[in-house]
């Protein structure tokens, strides 16, 4: 029988409340703690450019394969759903917007929430079960300034440059199918993606995917460093890492969209 | 620093480096930004200025010529526009601008346009003329645009529909009765119209033919005419209407005289009139006089004794005058020397 067992139901829902509260302060505090160890430069900056390499340049890979074959498949969408009833350059239009502010940051933020939240969370939970990181703090190393702040910030800087590929990537390759897939001659799509394009399309989105580097790497820093036990903790922070991203990711788009699209037009 | 560090460095710097370069690249090239190239900026004013946002295509006579530069708000409730025209594009004479949506989806675009060819619309022109009178600065309206004319269309679709829920409401059962009672009425007038139309058309043919006989007597009558007036023609020529009119000028002094003249006789009428009537005053006196048997003639017509007497006379007279017929020598002789 276990503690919980003929608890009342207010009871039960204080204690969830109360799980939810403690979680939320060890994130905050986690936080904090990395944004107080951001001024030791002489720890974090020597390592950087080694994760901006591991978190940006080794994902480029799978956020421009991803792109290719969302551009693709934006243009048959488009096509295929409105292409009898607008002009054929608005298959441009459509795969412009949404490739740029929409589609380029969230899947590849969920792509590297997979490969960068786990690859963080995997590799510090291990630090941690095999008491690396108690090594660290022996040898009066701050792991946040050693271990978090480097990959924050590399996942901060990177994430936008790898989605910028991605947007790049899409429109080309919706470009190409709407040419040779759809009969949309060239000249068409560039009238559609020009029709309504504006800077702020890719500041949305490059402003967007930095904010999910953020959190795809202090997701996986907290999980990897609040890991417990042997392998099997490891794979349990990972696997955390990794939903905790993907939910993470889509509440900050929600976020964004209704602080920046509110009230705002295309013009 | 390792090598490997320096590597890193190396490539997670050229890798962003690039990335940043070909999306700025991108960005520029999809915005048709132009670099080196001068562009002219012309200012346009008006008092709304739609769904016109910066970066939108200005079109002179259908050509691309420039773009919305910029649109900030002006003095006494104006719009200030601000056109980068490229350096070959040249205005109209009278330049106005229009604001308009290029299209059914959203896309909007600046006009610029000559005066005259501003659409025939009171409220428009009005709005350029309202908008004149800035130095430097072009006259501007703004066209509705599409969400506006579907308004209006919607509006209109409801009337439409509250007409024809009328009309539905109207034709009912009994109106459709009546309805089918007055097709029915009307052909069987339509057959009527036909017969009629029938019988016309032959009196029409009557008529026509008629009106074919009377245009060929017209014809005829015509070449007579044009027979006449050649020989008028002919007449004229040969100098006897001349004729004609000098004895007619003749005839006519003639005339004249014959009417002085009678007028002359005219007044010895008038005076024999007056002698006349006095004559038969004096008769009437004397008839008057007779009759009362005064005097010798009253006598004479009032005594039967007279008339006896002047009638045994007579017949004397007439034996002596037998008888002096008879034998002269008795009572005359006639001696010469």
């Amino acid at each position: 029988m276990t503690a919980s067992t003929g608890m009342s139901p207010v009871s039960r829902l204080g204690r969830i409340v109360r799980g939810w509260m403690e979680a939320l302060g060890r994130g905050s505090r986690f936080v904090r703690e990395t944004a107080r160890a951001v001024p030791d430069t002489a720890t974090w900056w020597p390592h950087a450019s080694l994760h901006a390499r591991v978190l940006g340049v080794d994902s480029l890979p799978i956020g421009i394969f991803i792109a290719l074959f969302t551009g693709i498949v934006l243009a048959m969408l488009a096509d295929y759903s409105v292409g009898d009833i607008v002009p054929p350059y608005f298959v441009g239009t459509l795969v412009q917007k949404t490739v740029t502010m929409e589609l380029a940051p969230v899947l590849t933020g969920l792509a590297l929430a997979g490969r960068v939240g786990a690859n963080i969370a995997a590799e510090l939970g291990t630090m941690k079960v095999t008491e690396q990181i108690d090594a660290l703090e022996t040898l009066a190393y701050d792991p946040y300034a050693y271990l978090v702040v480097p990959r924050v910030l590399a996942g901060t800087v990177m994430f936008p440059v790898v989605v910028a590929a991605a947007m790049l990537v899409g429109v080309f390759s919706g470009w190409l199918a709407a040419l040779w897939l759809v009969d949309v001659p060239t000249v068409q799509f560039l009238k559609g993606v020009r029709l309504f394009f504006t800077e702020f399309d890719v500041r949305y989105g490059l402003v967007k995917s930095a904010s999910f580097g953020t959190a795809v790497s202090l997701i996986g820093c907290y999980c990897g460093l609040h890991a417990r036990g042997g392998a099997q903790g490891v794979g349990g922070a990972a696997t955390r890492a990794v939903v905790l991203s993907a939910v993470m990711i889509l509440v900050l788009d929600a976020f964004w969209a209704i602080v920046w699209l509110t009230g705002r037009t295309i013009q | 620093m390792t090598s490997k560090q320096r590597v890193n460095d190396a490539v997670v710097g050229s890798t962003v480096l690039a990335v940043i370069v070909v999306v700025v690249a991108t960005i520029l090239w999809v915005n048709q930004s132009s670099f080196g190239s001068n562009t002219d900026s012309v200012y346009a004013r008006t008092r709304d200025v739609g769904g016109v946002g910066v970066g939108n295509a200005v079109v002179i006579r259908g050509v691309q010529s420039g773009r919305v530069d910029q649109i900030a708000l002006g003095d006494s409730g104006w719009v200030v526009v601000r056109l980068a025209l490229d350096e070959d594009a040249r205005l109209p004479t009278d330049p106005v601008v229009l604001l308009a949506s290029s299209s059914l989806f959203g896309e909007w675009q600046v006009t610029v346009l000559d005066a005259e060819g501003v659409p025939n619309d009171r409220e428009l022109r009005q709005a350029v003329e309202e908008a004149r009178g800035a130095r430097d600065t072009l006259p501007g309206a703004l066209l509705p645009d599409i969400a506006q004319l579907t308004a209006v269309a919607g509006r209109i679709a409801g009337d439409v529909a509250t007409v024809a829920d009328r009309v539905r409401t109207a034709f009912d059962d009994e109106a459709a009765q009546e309805m089918r009672a007055t097709i029915r009425n009307l052909a069987s007038l339509s057959s009527e119209l036909e017969r009629t139309v029938s019988r016309q058309s032959r009196n029409l043919d009557q008529v026509g033919t008629d009106v074919q006989r009377g245009v060929r007597d017209l014809s005829a009558a015509a070449a007579v005419i044009d027979s006449v007036a050649r020989r008028v023609d002919a007449s004229t020529s040969r100098g006897e209407i001349t004729t004609i009119v000098s004895t007619v000028q003749q005839a006519a002094q003639e005339l004249l005289a014959t009417s002085q003249q009678l007028r002359g006789l005219s007044a010895d009428v008038g005076r024999t009139q007056i002698q006349l009537e006095r004559a038969v005053a004096n008769a009437d006196s004397v008839f008057a006089k007779v009759n009362t048997g005064n005097g010798t003639l009253g006598l004479l017509v009032n005594d039967p004794r007279l008339y006896s007497n002047s009638d045994s006379l007579v017949i004397e007279l007439r034996a002596l005058l037998t008888d002096i017929r008879t034998n002269p020598r008795r009572y005359f002789n006639l001696r010469i020397f």
